[in-house]
């Protein structure tokens, strides 16, 4: 694109509006939060939360201080390193499940009846089995995604139109050529879309996860992460950090999504010429 | 079909309404960006009543045409009138979608979630004009005409496509247009149950006089139905050869036979084949 | 062979049959001749054949009451006749008819025939409709001898729909028995056997040391169903079911209050796009944060410990339902709006009309994934504040040690989650017969 057609696109109507919106969001977010100080009525629920002045301030502190990207560091290490584990355990298993029919029947119903439980129940049992605090949530990191993966990997392979396959039969594939060619390419795109949002689920047990045990009775533990900060800034008493901590997390899944997106554009040029 | 079809029942003396004026048309997408015409200066003058149709190789721009006429697109320059009135052209570059003008989509557009029945009572119940009870009686009368009593309470999904193509096109008639307007209709059916659909809209044709711009690349098709047959250049598009089908009506699948048709048939051919030819070597996406 | 395939191809309804059935048909076609003058049948006869010329001529007269006169007419090579042998609930001739010359003709038994096509319905009903569609025009016939023509699709499926209405319990049904007879539950059983035996194994047998603490299937099945549990908790305990409820009440709260706000909010961001531009951004800015991030924040907003969890369950919930909403206004064809705007109906209306019937399909996924997502949160909630309820079950079995409740909470919180996710999905099926129809006839 070229430059004028790119701040054409940033000052677009609809670009203004949006800003627009989120602008009068904030003003009465600040005014609903400074209600007590500036009219002497505390107006219910907003009346209680941090004004956005206030958060701004508190985080152009954090910026200085080296424990609160410690802290990002953290979150994102677990988050990477239970999605990496949920992608390695669960695409292998995903695509068997879906080339043998048989070994469908026997793991598909167990899949099924285990996914309802929601990962944080496990977090008990997870402590329980698992000799570190860090491999706990780790554990349950990696079946937040699993499921998702798993299940979006089944949906790709499913969806192959079966005259791929059998163009390639009768042109002579072997059964592994026509796996690693036709199978795994075309089921990268559902794997992608299932990355996207198995990476919005890790981020959520990930933060309950370093709230619930880095702020339960375990104490310390493992220790940092962002949902840590955030639970110990509640604890502390520093409220405008709380929501530092929670827009905090909101870049930081972003981030993350975008990464993957891309990754994901790069697996997958074919489909950009839609 | 009634055995008893008045003679002559192919003029057009006896309809009033529906004539389309297409003056000097001209469309481009993305008129700053890449800048493609679809439409180049087209000009085609459509009397009251007459089954005109459109041929021509795919993506030429046809659609576009069509969609202009329809009110689903905006023209660049150039103008269209129905009955004398303005559609659209300088000043008003989109005409406002309507029920003189009715539209059956290539993929077909009932409502899933209606019954036939429903779906056929639609317009008349979305306009709101009579009663429900006069709209519905109107709406099973029809049904019967069309041979397509008993499945009035099936939905669309439930019935085969040719079936559900006319209870589409009795729905547009509910409405009473001038127009109807065809997109590549017949295009997904497999060619058993086309020539069925083609007998099947001429005898709804001859009941109901209509204008009709019918799009397709089906030259069969054209020549078996159409009065006349425009065919179009590859993109942009542009009328390059009109013909005149003088096969009298009533016609029946034993035209297809017909010396006649094989004359008009050869005549054509060459003209559609060139411009296939210009479309396949540049490559076009299918419209 | 190929002489009676060309004088099939030649009658004007077997026109356009494909060869495989035009050789089947003429395999069950027979031969006969007549003598000039000889008659072929009467009217009032049992009509079993259909007749096609072959060479010659007849004479075919028309004997039907109701007004029409008698009608004459001749039949020459190609020429069909008898077709009342086709007709439904006619099981007598129409005609006379004798033959005129020396004539030779081949009958086609019309059972048989009607036998045949049953095997290619689509091709069955162009056929019968040629007939219809001959039958009028050559004949002068009333309309109700033409309309005893059985159309094959339309029978079959008019046949299996009327009066029979196919319901959601008809369709399990159906689904349950074919499921039955093949190997797949056998299968499932397997599969449970390796999990449930691998668990027994490595606790209970084997002893091995990561499971140690682990309580055993034996134990957690003994306590869950057993009268007087040793940690006070079964299926028999009122406890049990406390916890439960208490759990669902919040779900169905929060889930309801979210859809109430969720599905409009999303039918009018995909619907308008103006209200699109304005609201999404802000949404798309608030939606990534994960809804755990808000705990601490609904504590200090709401008072009270059951409103924040009820808060972060309607929280999660919401931004779900609204997306897929969005996504489901946005995924509907053009087409048909197009197709409403052409038929009269004002904006609002095709937004009634059109785009909230079109949209069901996807706002009922996105329903499906709230509801899982909800218990998600909910559990976590409960975890954290709250009083009964299965999450805190399971997080007050963990810090009192008294681990076979903990398997109980979560075995009790899939089946739970399972059912709430199945009732909503069967509330999709009921509002929407006419996707199960579709559904159920398969490909047309």
């Amino acid at each position: 694109m070229s430059i004028s057609k790119f701040t054409d696109k940033l000052f677009s109507r609809a670009t203004l509006r949006g800003i627009f919106a989120i602008g009068i969001f904030m003003v009465f977010w600040e005014v609903g939060a400074r209600s007590e100080e500036w009219f002497g009525y505390r107006f219910p629920f907003i009346g209680l939360v941090p004004p956005p002045t206030d958060v701004f301030v508190s985080w152009s502190g954090l910026i200085a201080d080296p424990s609160y990207w410690q802290s990002w560091y953290m979150s994102f290490l677990r988050v990477f390193g239970g999605f990496l584990a949920a992608m390695v355990v669960g695409i292998p298993l995903g695509l068997f499940m879906a080339i043998n029919k048989s070994f469908y029947g026997m793991a598909f119903p167990s899949f099924e009846v285990l996914r309802p439980i929601p990962p944080l129940a496990w977090v008990p049992a997870s402590i329980i089995f698992w000799p570190t605090q860090e491999l706990s949530i780790a554990f349950v990191t990696f079946l937040g995604a699993f499921y998702t993966i798993v299940i979006n990997v089944l949906g790709g392979a499913k969806s192959i139109n079966k005259q791929f396959l059998q163009a390639a039969q009768s042109m002579g594939a072997s059964q592994w050529d026509m796996f690693r060619r036709i199978v795994l390419p075309a089921t990268l795109p559902s794997i992608v879309v299932g990355s996207a949002v198995g990476m919005g689920i890790t981020w959520e047990v990930v933060v309950a996860a370093e709230m619930i045990s880095g702020g339960g009775s375990s104490g310390g533990g493992a220790g940092g992460g962002l949902g840590f900060f955030i639970w110990s800034s509640y604890v502390g008493g520093s409220y405008e950090q709380i929501i530092v901590g929670m827009i905090s997390i909101g870049i930081a899944g972003y981030i993350s999504s975008e990464l993957l997106r891309q990754l994901g554009g790069l697996l997958t040029p074919w489909l950009k010429t839609r | 079909m009634s055995a008893v079809i008045e003679e002559n029942v192919g003029s057009l003396a006896d309809v009033t309404s529906g004539a389309i004026n297409i003056k000097d048309v001209v469309k481009i997408y993305d008129p700053d960006g890449a800048a493609v015409m679809a439409v180049d200066h087209c000009s085609i003058d459509i009397p009251a009543g007459e089954i005109c149709m459109i041929v021509g190789p795919s993506g030429c721009g046809k659609t576009t045409l069509l969609n202009a006429i329809a009110g689903f697109h905006d023209i660049t320059s150039g103008s269209i009138h129905l009955d004398g009135e303005l559609l659209c052209g300088p000043g008003k570059p989109q005409a406002k979608p309507g029920s003189d003008r009715i539209v059956v989509f290539q993929n077909g557009a009932l409502f899933p979630w209606k019954t036939n029945l429903d779906n056929i009572a639609f317009g008349p119940m979305m306009v709101g004009n009579q009663s429900k009870a006069e709209i519905y009686d109107k709406a099973r009368s029809m049904m019967a005409d069309a041979g397509l009593s008993g499945t009035e309470n099936n939905f669309p999904g439930e019935v085969s496509s040719g079936l559900r193509r006319r209870v589409e096109i009795v729905r547009a008639l509910m409405n009473d247009p001038k127009v109807l307007l065809f997109d590549e209709p017949y295009r997904a059916l497999d060619s058993l149950t086309k020539s069925v659909m083609h007998e099947a809209l001429l005898e709804i044709y001859y009941r109901n006089k209509v204008t009709i711009f019918f799009i397709t690349h089906d030259l069969e098709e054209a020549i078996f139905l159409g009065h006349r047959l425009i065919i179009m250049s590859s993109r942009p598009c542009k009328p390059k050869k009109i013909m005149e089908v003088d096969i009298p009506h009533p016609r029946d699948y034993s035209v297809l036979t017909s010396p006649r048709f094989r004359e008009l048939m050869n005549e054509a051919k060459d003209v559609v084949h060139e411009e296939a030819q210009k479309a396949f070597d540049a490559g076009e996406k299918e419209g | 062979m190929d002489q009676l395939v060309d004088l099939l191809k030649s009658a004007m309804p077997f026109r356009m049959v494909p060869d495989n059935l035009i050789r089947d048909i003429a395999g069950i076609c027979t031969q006969h001749s007549f003598a000039a003058g000889e008659n072929i049948y009467n009217l009032g006869d049992t009509a079993d054949d259909v007749y096609i010329v072959s060479s010659g001529s007849v004479q075919h007269i028309l004997g039907v009451d109701s007004g029409t006169s008698q009608h004459e007419k001749t039949m020459r090579s190609g020429d069909i006749f008898g077709w009342a042998a086709v007709l439904e609930g006619q099981n007598t001739r129409l005609a006379a008819t004798s033959s005129k010359e020396p004539t030779e003709v081949i009958r086609i038994n019309g059972k048989e025939l009607t036998r045949l096509f049953k095997t290619d319905p689509a091709v069955g009903d162009v056929v019968m409709t040629r007939f219809a569609t001959m039958i009028n025009k050559e004949f002068y016939v009333p309309r109700t001898i033409s309309d005893q023509v059985p159309g094959f699709k339309q029978a079959l499926v008019a046949k299996s729909l009327q009066g029979s209405e196919v319901t959601t319990m008809a369709l399990t049904v159906y689904r349950i028995s074919t499921w039955l007879k093949s190997p797949r539950p056998y299968l499932m059983l397997i599969g449970f056997a390796f999990v449930l035996g691998f668990w027994y194994l490595s606790v209970e047998v084997w002893k091995l040391p990561r499971f140690v603490d682990m309580p055993g299937p034996t134990e957690v099945f003994t306590e869950w169903f057993s009268e007087d549990p040793y940690y006070g908790l079964s299926i028999y305990t009122p406890e049990y079911y406390k916890h439960i409820g208490i759990s669902l009440q919040r779900i169905a709260f929060a889930f309801f209050l979210a859809t109430g706000l969720g599905v409009p909010l999303g039918l009018f961001l995909g619907w308008s796009k103006s209200f699109r531009e304005f609201i999404f951004p802000l949404f798309e800015v608030l939606r990534p944060i994960p809804v755990l991030a808000w705990v601490p924040l609904a504590i200090i907003i709401f008072s009270g410990s059951e409103t924040p969890v009820i808060f972060l369950t309607f929280l999660a919930s919401f931004f779900a339902t609204t997306l897929n909403t969005m996504l489901g206004v946005e995924s509907i064809d053009e087409s048909y709006s197009r197709a409403a705007y052409c038929l009269g109906a004002s904006r609002w209306q095709t937004f009634i009309h059109v785009v909230i019937p079109g949209a069901m399909p996807y706002i009922f996924t996105g329903l499906q994934i709230s509801i899982g997502v909800a218990w998600f949160s909910l559990v976590a909630g409960e975890m954290v504040s709250g009083q009964y309820g299965l999450g805190y079950l399971i997080n007050t079995a963990y810090m009192m040690i008294e681990y076979p409740k903990i398997i109980i909470g979560m075995i009790t919180l899939g089946v739970v989650g399972y059912t709430t996710s199945a009732m909503v999905r069967m509330m999709g099926d009921y509002l929407m017969q006419w996707r199960v129809r579709e559904l159920a006839l398969g490909d047309n």
